[in-house]
């Protein structure tokens, strides 16, 4: 099950030396910047480009060898350049770099740092308060969120801040269960970034974000509108085509679905977007395909030290989604609770610990994931089933009602079993889920 | 204020906590000094955390007033240039280090040389205006700052620079608004720099006679960073103002708690006195050997020497020879302020006014220098500048610490004036 409102590194395309989106621009950029630290070994500005440019790659390509290099770039730069505002730049690249390999607590004393050097650029406090947030740390975040305001730069580059801002508190919004809120403030970012004539990615960015909140709130209309709209402005974005995925999925249209995952696998192949399309094979009841991309799922895992500590959550979850190594999703749930608490992880864990059989300690898990009030089909669904298994058929109900009056179909599978489930649970009180379904929403 | 500008609107004052740090429990320096000797563990051969942990001790120097810190660092830096010999970064701190020793003239000669190779280096510019404010080269100061604010604008070593020169340029709502603007960007973990600031806002508000005002900053400051001896010195010079001398005293043997500075004495024995405290004489006398002892080093008291002498001390002879010297080091508005008093002292009084002019020309807007001026022009029977002056004096700051002078000042000069009228 593919389920994560991304919160992403934006603010560094945003931030001095904004790089273009497309793989060619970035590599010819690695290239040249690759020559200069060559010829100018002292040159630290060189060095943090080159930084931020292997970042950008790795957003592209998903490689997370890529932030390796970027690291290594930024730490060149910092040894040159680290005790002046001029530094905040780097710092803030390293802060992103961090984020990107789940290091969050590192991810934050790197923005603080950027931020006591003092630039002036309150960009740094998009990535402490992204890190806040990945840590469950809400109300920290939506503070450092709040400062993501300026009186300096021209009107652009004061939009560019207000963009940061709105675009992240959009996210807070929505893990808090104010998805209208949420949906207004990404509207809003959107309308910005437009304006403001923003590189296609980040536009694109954008509408997407756009589409996965109308997506989580069941306006699956508006969510198709939003990802066609960003892969309009950016053919071939990997997040709107896995968006529309999931689109064409709720719709039966599995084969269309099927599609458009191949095309974001190739983009950029994330262990979340082949364990979906597994689940589209199995839906339409393909099972060879479907293995084939369940190995994929644990290859790209596996791949690399870093990519483990990456993708903890999405392997806890595609384990438990599955049925398979069973005590393994715990253990990796629980590690990737050691650096992240929000709703998402504890959901997991919640989840991992149900299929385990261990459904008293994973409704105390879930507690933790609705603790902050969100509203989302997954969540929902989850406490549903561990409520079922602890004969709290009243609990059952109403969170499986909520799922599908949210997302009647949030998931290829696993709605279908909220559904039974739900008229399992309905059948020993006499009343109709599907009714029941249709005056919750 | 001069050329220094930033077109920027007011920001409020919204204090922003949030204590997040794996290092909890130490101070921003301490932090930085334990990161940087966990980072010289796995990367020894590197020499950029030798400079963090040189930076760390003089940022340690800094919160404690320990000047013994700068040792460290000098230790940390020699290791740094080891490696890399030469290396920007580590001598950077170099020039923090000849700032921290008050060894100005050095400090300014140093930078400039690596300004002259690194001039897109915002904090060396920084360093330049340290040493050429401390020395009294405001042009050199204002440009250096200026370069900062153009370099990246809004940036908050440059917004302190500036709110500094503005405060020698009587520009104080300015420079507030520069240190409230310098304040709102500074991170909540920063809590020493955050009570840094709000202590020089509320040096300005106590020197404007908004007593409630720079109490309650100091309050604000105290909680970011409990024990910080610059903002306990504030605080005592707040109760004073107010003539609490008893609570002035607790907050100054508070702040003598940590390091000891020659001027913390003299403010200590000062305050005694106005307390009407038996001690003064022998809290005077133990300032003065100490005081003496260190007149011709880079960190002296010389100043405070002069206004003792002038003052409890009675020795205007050796007020000026002292106030001599160190106008031959530097020509700060403070200390050539101290070299015309002591001229004044002496009888001097044109030359005294020759002294006093240039400073008031800057427009800087200091309630003893303003009492100075008076005094000085009624020396020279210039009563109606004496009557200016001295009601500036009174204006500004009707709880200075020479706002008695100036009120007797100000009582003789216009009964002079009016003599003058009617002999005319």
């Amino acid at each position: 099950m593919t389920k994560k409102i991304a919160i992403l590194l934006f603010a560094l395309v945003l931030a001095p030396g904004a790089l273009p989106a497309q793989n060619e621009t970035t590599d010819a950029l690695i290239k040249s910047l690759a020559i200069k630290v060559k010829m100018y070994p002292g040159d630290y500005k060189a060095y943090a480009g080159l930084g931020a440019a292997y970042l950008q790659k790795g957003r592209e390509t998903g490689d997370s060898a890529d932030y390796e290099l970027a690291k290594a770039a930024l730490s060149r730069s910092l040894d040159l350049m680290s005790n002046d505002p001029a530094a905040a730049f780097a710092m803030t690249q390293m802060a992103a770099a961090c984020m990107a390999e789940h290091q969050f607590d590192q991810a934050y004393i790197w923005a603080q740092k950027a931020l006591a050097v003092g630039s002036g650029d309150p960009s740094p406090w998009a990535i402490a308060g992204d890190a806040l947030a990945d840590m469950g740390d809400y109300q920290n975040a939506a503070d450092a969120y709040s400062m993501l305001k300026t009186v300096y730069g021209s009107e652009d580059e004061q939009q560019a801040i207000l963009y940061q801002r709105d675009s992240r508190m959009s996210y807070l919004r929505l893990v808090a269960g104010d998805a209208q809120g949420a949906i207004q403030l990404m509207q809003g970012a959107v309308q910005t970034a437009t304006a403001m004539h923003m590189p296609a990615e980040n536009i694109a960015w954008s509408d997407y974000q756009l589409g996965e909140e109308y997506f989580q709130t069941g306006d699956i209309a508006h969510a198709e509108q939003a990802y066609l709209a960003a892969l309009r402005l950016y053919p071939g974005y990997y997040r709107a085509l896995a968006g529309l995925a999931k689109v064409r999925s709720s719709a039966g249209n599995y084969r269309a679905a099927a599609a458009l995952y191949d095309k974001a696998i190739a983009a950029v192949p994330y262990p979340e977007y082949a364990a979906a399309l597994g689940d589209v094979y199995r839906a339409i009841g393909d099972s060879n395909k479907a293995q084939k991309e369940f190995d994929l799922v644990e290859f790209i895992g596996h791949l690399s030290g870093i990519n483990k500590q990456i993708h903890n959550r999405e392997l806890a979850l595609f384990y438990a989604d599955h049925g398979i190594k069973l005590d393994q999703a715990v253990v990796l749930a629980r590690r990737e609770l050691e650096v992240r608490h929000d709703v998402y992880t504890w959901d997991v864990l919640a989840w991992a610990l149900f299929t385990n059989g261990e459904s008293k300690e994973a409704a105390a898990a879930m507690s933790n994931a609705l603790s902050h009030g969100t509203k989302d089909a997954q969540l929902f669904f989850h406490a549903g089933m561990i409520y079922a298994d602890l004969d709290d058929s009243l609990q059952a109900r109403a969170f499986l009602q909520q799922a599908l009056a949210i997302n009647p179909h949030f998931h290829p599978i696993y709605a279908e079993t909220a559904r039974q489930t739900l008229a399992n649970l309905s059948t020993k009180t006499g009343s109709s889920p599907i009714q029941e379904a249709a005056n919750a929403r | 204020m001069k050329k220094i500008c930033l077109t920027a609107t007011a920001f409020l004052l919204a204090l922003f906590a949030h204590g997040q740090s794996p290092f909890r429990g130490l101070t921003p320096a301490q932090q930085q000094i334990a990161w940087s000797q966990a980072a010289i563990q796995t990367n020894p051969d590197k020499a950029q955390p030798y400079n963090d942990l040189a930076l760390g001790y003089i940022r340690r120097a800094r919160e404690t007033g320990d000047n013994s810190y700068l040792n460290q660092a000098e230790a940390a830096l020699k290791d740094s240039a080891k490696r890399v010999p030469g290396n920007l970064e580590g001598e950077k701190a170099h020039a923090m280090i000849l700032l921290g020793h008050d060894q100005f003239v050095e400090a300014l000669q140093f930078s400039r040389k690596l300004n002259q190779k690194t001039p897109d280096d915002i904090l060396t510019y920084g360093f330049i205006a340290d040493a050429a404010t401390a020395l009294g080269d405001y042009a050199e100061a204002e440009q250096a700052t200026q370069w900062m604010l153009d370099l990246r604008e809004g940036n908050i070593p440059g917004l302190l620079r500036a709110a500094r020169l503005r405060v020698i340029y009587g520009d104080t709502d300015g420079a507030l608004d520069f240190y409230s603007q310098a304040y709102q960007q500074i991170p909540p973990t920063q809590t020493e720099d955050q009570a840094w600031t709000l202590t020089q806002m509320a040096e300005i508000q106590l020197s404007t006679g908004h007593l409630d005002e720079a109490d309650s900053l100091l309050r604000s400051a105290l909680q970011k960073f409990p024990g910080y001896y610059l903002t306990l010195e504030a605080a005592a010079r707040v109760e004073t103002a107010r003539h609490h001398y008893s609570q002035a005293l607790d907050l100054l043997r508070q702040r003598d708690d940590g390091s000891v500075s020659l001027s913390s004495l003299y403010f200590l024995a000062l305050t005694l006195d106005r307390a009407g405290d038996s001690t003064a004489a022998s809290a005077y006398k133990g300032f003065e050997l100490k005081a003496l002892n260190a007149t011709n080093e880079a960190v002296n008291a010389n100043r405070q020497l002069v206004l003792y002498y002038l003052g409890r001390g009675n020795k205007p002879a050796e007020a000026l020879r002292i106030a001599e010297q160190e106008v031959s080091r530097r020509h700060d508005v403070f200390t050539l302020d101290a070299h015309a008093w002591a001229l004044c002292a002496n009888s001097r009084y044109g030359d005294a006014k020759k002294q006093i002019d240039p400073v008031l020309a800057l427009g800087i807007r200091d309630a003893a220098i303003f009492y100075h001026a008076g005094a000085i022009a009624e020396r020279l029977d210039d009563h109606a500048d004496a009557v200016r002056y001295l009601n500036q004096s009174l204006e500004l700051n009707p709880e200075s610490e020479v706002a008695v002078e100036a009120h007797d000042a100000l009582a003789k000069a216009i009964a002079a004036s009016a003599m003058a009228s009617n002999k005319r």
